[in-house]
């Protein structure tokens, strides 16, 4: 009995998981194109963006490893963005 | 409390001359005074008669000079991010940091921030054992450059920090709904987060240059009786008042080196007017500059310097 109870409270927590995972992936899409703008903004210089004075990106650098890296995933998907976008929301 | 004494000005109209005279003059009546190129082609040793450095050096009693060494700022400031960035990257190995620095030497900015960190090192490091810090800029064009960087970066940094702020909180929210995704090992508190608290120190600091700036220092245009000169002492109000840093002294060098008539510009009439005589003979020694006459400029600083510290 006791194992059938333990089968059903993790089924309720696998449930539960999922909707947090669910209701928690449009948010972190979004952020992670807050990063990737803020990447940019920091860095556009380099590929001639509008952008605050090298010197200030050269102090930002060392602390954005994670910006960076979202950066070059995101513009993996930047051949098709809408795809990504459309795959989320799950529209046919 | 005004402190430091800026001279601006065109190229060759005596900038150096003016600002060693005032300097001399400063410590001849009594006050501690360092006096500081910011030239990149420096001739204040020329000047005061004596071989200067990039640290100070005793020219007579109370006078104090030196001449920054842009290079060695640009080269300290990148040899810091160069091992910052190394530490943090370490293992990219292909990230080829020598020649990427090599490169940052010659970027736009570069080289106005030198002279901000100098700038920086002058007022936090040694202007405690000093009354009075006067700065010989180099030409306008670099010199309105880096007066106004401060007012520019700080426009960026802030709209920065919002950015920052708001993917803090988006962060925040992720891990508070579901703390197992991947986003709650990152860092989601403004205290913990070293992109936000470097944000606030590079604002800090840019805040205390700004300051420097606007309220804490004498800014005196040195022209000549010509058009030119005149021209960019014009400009150089001009873009003063556009980053709010009040013109307060407008020097007339060489005053009789032309016959030809000439009234100072009403858009620079709002300024006083201290008028240098032409020296035909020229400077040949540093006593020279003592007959100059700059206890009418001096007198305004001190005034100035009174009622600021009444003020404060």
């Amino acid at each position: 009995m006791a194992a059938v109870f333990r089968k059903i409270a993790s089924f309720f927590r696998i449930i539960a998981q999922v909707n947090r995972e669910k209701a928690t992936e449009m948010l972190e899409f979004e952020l992670k194109e807050l990063e990737n703008i803020f990447s940019l903004l920091v860095i556009g210089g380099f590929v001639g963006m509008p952008s605050p004075p090298v010197p200030i990106a050269i102090e930002l650098l060392p602390y954005m490893e994670r910006e960076l890296t979202v950066m070059l995933s995101r513009s993996d998907l930047a051949s098709d963005p809408l795809g990504s976008l459309v795959g989320l929301l799950e529209m046919d | 409390m005004i402190s430091n004494a800026f001279f601006l000005g065109k190229g060759g109209v005596g900038k150096t001359t003016m600002s060693a005279a005032f300097a001399l003059a400063m410590a001849r009546s009594g006050k501690r005074v360092l006096i500081a190129s910011l030239d990149p082609a420096h001739n204040l040793g020329d000047v005061l008669d004596t071989r200067l450095k990039d640290t100070p050096k005793e020219v007579e009693k109370n006078l104090y000079a030196l001449e920054v060494d842009l290079n060695y700022w640009v080269e300290k400031y990148l040899e810091e991010s160069r091992s910052e960035l190394a530490t943090t990257y370490s293992y990219n190995l292909t990230l080829n940091l020598d020649s990427f620095f090599d490169i940052m030497k010659y970027s736009p900015g570069t080289e106005e921030y030198a002279v901000l960190w100098a700038i920086e090192h002058i007022r936090c490091d040694l202007s405690g054992d000093y009354d009075i810090v006067v700065y010989d800029t180099p030409p306008t064009a670099l010199s309105l450059r880096f007066l106004a960087m401060p007012a520019i970066s700080n426009l960026w940094i802030a709209e920065l920090t919002k950015l920052r702020a708001r993917i803090l909180e988006k962060r925040s929210t992720i891990t508070r709904l579901n703390p197992t995704s991947p986003i709650a090992n990152s860092c989601v508190d403004k205290a913990d987060d070293k992109v936000y608290g470097k944000l606030g120190s590079i604002k800090r600091r840019l805040t205390d240059l700004s300051s420097l700036f606007e309220r804490e220092s004498y800014m005196a245009v040195v022209l000549n009786p010509d058009v030119l000169s005149v021209s960019e002492a014009i400009r150089i109000k001009d873009e003063l008042d556009k980053i709010h840093i009040p013109l307060s002294a407008i020097c007339l060098n060489k005053r009789g080196v032309s016959t030809a008539a000439w009234e100072i510009h009403k858009r620079l009439a709002d300024s006083p007017l201290f008028e240098v005589d032409f020296k035909t003979g020229g400077l040949q020694t540093r006593d020279d500059l003592a007959t100059i006459e700059t206890s009418a400029l001096v007198a305004d600083f001190l005034a100035t310097e009174t009622v600021n510290k009444g003020i404060a």
